[in-house]
């Protein structure tokens, strides 16, 4: 917990909330029923705000793409029960159960990019930031965890978030639509996250005929392949193995180079 | 800011120093704990230990202000969607009556108080045009002829179609009042409006200024609500009238529970769904809830009474009529036949006083 504090960027927190209980029967906060705020963006739900938080998050998604934070919220609402079971995966490895102890972080705070700089062509960390600066993206533009009430597991979809843009490095995928829906298939296989599944089958509804071809005949099925034949890949330890040449740690999780050159496409 | 330290100087030198005698707003003991404030409050100018509520948090009376100012900022683009999702459309009707009840005619001057997006303002000019065309019709069937004047500056369609109204919109923050010029420009508003930056609690007009000041939705947002009475009090004109359109105590026990349910369930879940800001409307929801500082009064009322616990709950609903501890408010800055209008069966009500 203590960690998460320090490498959180540093905001004024109301987290200290004192628990006024008027004689009256006023309606409170959930947190004043007994819930506290369990990490510092915690915002406790009542089962019923979560429903309505699922659905309307879903539908928000699906109109309008661009709408990050609203595949996050339905991610944090629906997986409650996904993310024990990962969590338990977590535990049993070696390198998982050290990443839940020390709980990294991926961020630009964190990260140190003069050294990722200067590693070698072909090597996680160099192919990392390639994927950063090809797809114009940050590592800080994740929201954080807000709805899940469990502190450890908020840790957890919080990596798993992280994970996601190495994932994409792994995989070699862009970060435009086509990109998106196939490490979604390979997320759905490997965690089977609610959200992952419910984006892996209506993400696709956006694309043009011509991506849905390939998606269908080509990239799905090595998206399902790769992620049944890999290990939790929330149990490698990236910020260790940067140095790691990137074909070799491919074959290490047994993901198969991809089938065509997408870029154009989507 | 610069807004709140200066209100802090201009309380202890001058205006506001009555209020630090401290006054409940109980039937039976109308400021009679002058003792009990004036030993616990430190005089210092810097940070004041006073605090007061934001939502259910408590925070103190400098960092309101500001929080209060960033919760606007980021909903105002999103303000009048969140309005209607919020309230089914209800505030339409809510804002339409506060104007009827207005009943403004051609030539007024209104102040319309933390307006932002100009609900109000436009609504006051519609109005008043409509009154005016039909004055107008009304005077060619009576035969009374227009005056040469009138008529040619029909002609040069240069007539002023409001009578010589004008509604000025204040609102202590920028992005409203953005979002509100933007609103203008779009329904076509062009003439008989002006837009200013101001705090409530310290306006930046003259005195005996304005007929009629109206302030919808805003006023719980205020830190000092008693220094903004003071204030429209100041501006209005002798005879002018101060309306008050804000949330009110649903008297009703199971529509209070089902407010209650929406409120607190369901509104935070739009707020991020629609615009991607849980916090703010949480806010928005729990600062209805503590307008005015009802815990405070109950307590007291509770001590004060010897009322045993069990009794005092029960009888929660009866006493805690924000509606009447308001017009107390009202009535305590100056303002003489003060009246209120439940709406929707108490959630919202419309507080009318005249400057007398």
């Amino acid at each position: 917990m203590a960690t998460l504090l320090l490498l959180r960027s540093p905001r004024l927190h109301r987290s200290l909330r004192p628990c006024t209980r008027p004689a009256v029967d006023v309606p409170l906060r959930a947190e004043s029923h007994g819930a506290r705020l369990l990490y510092p963006d915690h915002i406790p739900t009542t089962p019923l705000q979560k429903m309505l938080l699922a659905a309307g998050a879903a539908g928000m998604a699906l109109y309008n793409p661009y709408r990050h934070d609203m595949v996050a919220v339905l991610g944090e609402t629906t997986g409650c029960h996904t993310l024990k079971f990962l969590r338990d995966q977590m535990k049993k490895d070696p390198e998982g159960a050290q990443i839940l102890q020390e709980r990294p972080r991926i961020s630009l705070s964190t990260l140190d990019l003069s050294k990722l700089q200067s590693l070698p062509e072909g090597s996680l960390g160099r192919e990392y930031l390639r994927f950063l600066d090809v797809n114009k993206v940050s590592p800080d533009t994740r929201a954080p965890t807000r709805f899940v009430d469990d502190e450890e597991l908020a840790y957890v979809i919080q990596r798993y978030r992280e994970v996601h843009d190495m994932l994409h490095t792994l995989l070699g995928m862009p970060t435009n639509m086509l990109g998106e829906v196939v490490v979604k298939w390979f997320e759905a296989v490997q965690t089977g996250l609610p959200m992952c599944i419910l984006g892996a089958l209506f993400g696709p509804i956006r694309l043009r005929t011509q991506s849905l071809q390939v998606l269908f005949s080509e990239l799905i099925p090595w998206a399902i392949q790769n992620g049944r034949r890999a290990p939790c890949v929330l149990n490698i330890y990236y910020e260790q193995r940067w140095e790691q040449p990137l074909t070799a740690l491919r074959e290490e999780l047994g993901i198969s180079p991809p089938p065509k050159h997408i870029q154009g496409l989507a | 800011m610069a807004a709140p330290r200066s209100c802090d100087l201009w309380r202890f030198c001058g205006r506001g120093w009555w209020r630090a005698t401290g006054h409940c707003r109980l039937p039976g003991c109308r400021r009679s704990w002058p003792w009990a404030t004036l030993g616990t409050r430190s005089l210092s100018q810097e940070k004041r230990a006073a605090e007061t509520h934001f939502g259910f948090e408590t925070v103190s009376e400098g960092e309101k202000g500001s929080k209060v100012y960033q919760v606007f900022e980021n909903v105002a683009k999103k303000y009048d969607l969140m309005n209607d999702m919020m309230s089914l459309g209800i505030h339409r009707a809510w804002k339409d009556l506060l104007i009827r009840k207005m009943h403004p005619l051609p030539g007024t001057q209104l102040l319309d108080m933390a307006g932002g997006t100009g609900d109000i303002a436009f609504r006051f000019l519609s109005y008043v045009q409509a009154q005016h065309q039909r004055r107008q019709r009304r005077q060619l069937r009576t035969q009374q002829n227009l005056s040469w004047e009138e008529i040619a500056k029909k002609y040069q369609n240069e007539e002023d179609s409001l009578g010589g109204s004008l509604a000025t919109v204040c609102d202590i923050n920028r992005e409203m009042l953005k979002v509100g010029k933007q609103k203008a420009l779009d329904q076509g508003h062009t003439a008989g409006l002006a837009w200013v930056l101001g705090d409530a609690e310290e306006l930046p007009f003259d005195d005996n200024s304005f007929d009629v000041y109206t302030i919808a939705f805003g006023i719980r947002n205020v830190t000092h609500i008693d220094q903004a009475l003071q204030e429209a009090h100041r501006v209005l004109k002798p005879g002018g009238r101060f309306l008050c359109l804000e949330f009110g105590q649903v008297n009703d026990p199971l529509i209070s529970r089902l407010y209650d349910l929406y409120s607190f369930q369901v509104i935070p879940v739009i707020g991020e769904v629609i615009a991607g800001d849980w916090k703010s409307y949480q806010y928005l929801v729990e600062s209805i809830r503590k307008f005015p500082n009802q815990v405070q009064s109950f307590k007291a009322f509770v001590a004060y009474n010897k009322v045993p616990e069990g009794e005092a709950q029960a009888s929660h609903v009866s006493f805690l009529a924000f509606q009447e501890d308001f017009k107390d408010m009202i009535e305590d800055a100056g303002f003489q036949r003060v009246t209120y209008e439940n709406l929707t069966t108490g959630i919202v009500a419309i507080h009318s006083g005249f400057k007398l």
